[in-house]
């Protein structure tokens, strides 16, 4: 399966997974925390409650061991004070821990009238009176019945732990008010909460992971039809006409499957009908191109024949005997380029690439057209690499682009030097073909490639080319994987640059040899 | 006189090539259909055959191999279409070159078929040695110990080039200059072809030669004698 197809089925997977998962989430966690709240609410209540009516017997009890010794001596007080405290600290209805805490409350805090009373202030595990929230102890001195509050509390080490403190205030006999605090740790409600909180945690996540898993498999119920789809529109694109989709059942998705089936029957018949239109028209170039090779063959014996005697023929049958030969060589050539056309055009064109010297190859080109390149006063300069420019591809069809490329700068050099550079990187060669003479409009580059075109229809061609020979080239370049640029500006002469990967069919980095010869290279030139 | 037999079923052209190679001073017995050409050759049997690809009767390339099958004569054929297919078939149906039409100058027919008319080894007498075989070249014979081996003149031709320079690599431009007698490489599958065809005839493994060895990027060279 293709990238595209597989990001898009993964995204809608992911986007209706994420979003499922992400609502979800928020009604899971509003519905958890109502429940959380309402639970540790309900165990807070249940544990004051006990907490209270536990204080409330203690407290009860304390007064009245302290009402039947009132009167009593200092001794029996106090041995009846430490059972009191014994008893409130270990007898109790919760699991909670209890500590008790008695503070005795001085008279408008006038200390010295009290000063020969005996003092029973008491505090379990050597607690702070300090920890005690003044809150309860202001609303102490307010109320007689018992009071209460959450405070945290403080231990000796440093330790701090919630907790209930219920208070209420005591006489003791002979000793003035006290006021007796039982304070209640929450560990245990807290361990309570936690474990419920824990739970609800626990729950939520299975519940989502439920969540995301039902709604994964309800996913890709539709995601996988939709990614069928996509897979075959791309192998349709890809040129692939006869796929088609597999419908099934009788719902959206199978509509969108039908619908899709046809309008790729009707691509499938139109590009066929296309197709075939466009064969016969090769075939038919094709066919006349070859059926027109014999007649050519008898045609240019025979004016060989009438051409090597015009020696003993009246001037103007000599004349005419000239006019023949060199129309049918032209004629040939017109020909031949058509032939090779007409391949390119039914894709038969195929590369047969060898191992040549690239260099080598221009100088013969050169001299093919008669130009001496070592002369002094030569039409034609050459800048190439000293080292020999080994590059692997067809022979033939490099030839014939060098020679195109030549033929057409010597058509329009108007008789001025034309220059040809060539050099090498390691992936590609380049070789451009420079002339200074009528050059070219802006708006004849687009077309400079096209068949039969010419810049100036006025202007004859002196060389006797085509018309195809550019195009041709062009053709050969992309069967290569090369690129053939050209560039012109009128009055300043014209530029054509090739350039060829180093091996036939790999493709190129870059352009060694900028078009424009008035620009500098785009790359730098490495040196092999 | 040296005859030529043209096998064109286009009237004209046949005429025609009957025009300029008579004025070659070659003589030449025109065939238009492919299926009388073994009758004419058996009767009359010709130095050279100028073989069309498209005949009636019978398809050139069968014709080529009817001729092959009883005659070493060497065979040029004349092909309208450039396509590689049509030549390779040609070729390995036991042409020893072709042309295709149109030529680019008659004159470069008449110098393919008098190449190929010449001895091209004229210079080379006695016996030669290449790997385990012996080539009589006045005799015009190839051995292997006392077994005749029998090969077209231009098979001959070819192995003759590479024996009498044992130790030379030849390019396959060199060879088509030397055995083939072209001026300009056009096509180097000509030499391919027949050294496929040579090895299969010659080499006891075509696979693995040892008498016709390639040289990887370069061409061919003899192998060593008494080897193989």
């Amino acid at each position: 399966m293709n990238w595209q197809s597989k990001s898009l089925a993964r995204s809608l997977a992911t986007k209706v997974i994420l979003s499922t998962v992400a609502l979800s989430l928020v009604v899971v966690w509003l519905t958890g925390s109502a429940l959380y709240s309402q639970l540790s609410d309900g165990i807070k209540k249940v544990n004051l409650e006990s907490s209270l009516s536990d204080a409330r017997l203690s407290f009860y009890e304390a007064r009245y061991q302290f009402l039947l010794i009132d009167g009593a001596s200092q001794e029996e007080v106090k041995k009846v004070v430490n059972d009191v405290i014994t008893t409130s600290i270990t007898v109790g209805v919760t699991e909670n821990i209890r500590e008790l805490i008695l503070v005795k409350v001085l008279n408008n805090g006038e200390a010295g009238q009290e000063i020969n009373q005996p003092n029973y202030t008491f505090a379990s595990n050597d607690l702070l009176s300090d920890t005690i929230p003044t809150r309860l102890r202001t609303n102490l001195t307010q109320s007689t019945d018992l009071s209460y509050d959450f405070a945290p509390l403080t231990y000796r080490d440093g330790t701090e732990i919630e907790a209930l403190y219920v208070g209420q205030r005591v006489t003791i006999p002979a000793s003035g008010k006290y006021d007796m605090f039982l304070v209640y740790t929450l560990s245990n409600q807290g361990a309570t909460l936690e474990l419920v909180q824990n739970s609800l945690y626990f729950t939520g996540l299975v519940l989502l992971f439920l969540i995301a898993l039902i709604t994964w498999l309800v996913v890709r119920q539709v995601v996988r039809p939709v990614r069928d789809a996509a897979r075959v529109a791309t192998q349709f694109t890809m040129g692939d006409f006869s796929q088609r989709l597999k419908v099934v059942g009788n719902d959206e998705i199978s509509t969108l499957g039908t619908a899709f089936n046809e309008m790729a029957h009707s691509i499938e018949a139109q590009i066929g009908r296309l197709e075939n239109l466009s064969k016969v028209q090769q075939r038919f170039v094709s066919d006349v191109s070859h059926e027109l090779r014999t007649p050519l063959t008898t045609l240019r014996m025979a004016s060989d024949v009438i051409y090597s005697q015009r020696a003993d023929f009246d001037p103007i049958i000599a004349r005419s005997a000239e006019l023949l030969i060199a129309q049918i060589d032209r004629f040939e050539k017109l020909l031949q380029e058509l032939l090779e056309v007409s391949r390119f055009d039914a894709e038969v064109a195929v590369l047969e690439p060898t191992d040549f010297e690239f260099v080598a190859l221009i100088r013969r080109c050169v001299a093919d057209f008669g130009v001496v390149l070592e002369s002094a006063d030569s039409q034609i300069k050459l800048l190439a690499p000293d080292s020999p420019v080994h590059i692997r591809a067809d022979f033939r069809r490099v030839e014939r682009i060098v020679r195109n490329l030549l033929a057409n700068a010597l058509d329009y050099s108007d008789g001025k030097v034309i220059e040809i550079e060539c050099v090498e990187t390691r992936t590609e060669v380049a070789v451009s073909v420079r002339d200074h003479g009528v050059g070219m409009e802006a708006e004849s580059l687009t077309r400079v490639f096209d068949r039969f075109w010419r810049a100036d229809p006025s202007r004859a061609r002196t060389r006797g080319g085509t018309g195809l020979g550019l195009s041709i080239a062009l053709e050969d370049v992309r069967l290569h994987n090369g690129e053939l640029d050209a560039w012109g500006a009128p009055g300043d002469g014209a530029n054509f640059v090739l350039t060829l990967p180093r091996i036939a069919g790999n493709e190129i980095a870059g352009r060694p040899l900028p078009v424009n010869p008035h620009k500098c290279s785009e790359i730098t030139r490495e040196k092999i | 006189m040296t005859l030529v037999m043209v096998v064109d079923d286009d009237q004209d052209l046949a005429e025609m090539l009957g025009i300029v190679l008579t004025g070659a001073g070659i003589d030449v017995d025109l065939v238009s259909r492919g299926d009388e050409v073994m009758d004419i050759f058996r009767s009359n049997p010709p130095d050279l055959v100028l073989l069309d690809v498209m005949l009636p009767g019978l398809d050139g390339v069968e014709v080529c191999k009817l001729i092959r099958a009883e005659s070493m004569v060497p065979i040029v054929m004349l092909s309208a279409k450039g396509d590689i297919q049509d030549i390779v078939a040609g070729l390995e149906a036991g042409a020893d070159d072709y042309m295709v039409k149109p030529f680019k100058h008659p004159s470069e027919l008449i110098a393919r078929i008098r190449t190929r008319l010449r001895r091209t080894n004229a210079d080379v007498k006695g016996t030669l040695s290449i790997g385990d075989l012996v080539i009589d070249v006045t005799a015009h014979e190839i051995r292997r110990g006392a077994k005749v081996i029998s090969l077209t003149r231009l098979e001959f031709d070819l192995l003759v080039a590479l024996a009498k320079e044992p130790g030379r690599v030849f390019t396959r431009d060199a060879l088509l200059s030397e055995v083939w007698g072209y001026r300009h490489t056009t096509d180097t599958r000509l030499v391919n072809v027949h050294v496929q065809r040579l090895r299969s005839k010659i080499e006891h493994d075509a696979e693995n030669p040892s008498i016709v060895m390639t040289v990887r990027g370069v061409g061919y060279k003899a192998g060593v004698v008494g080897t193989a």
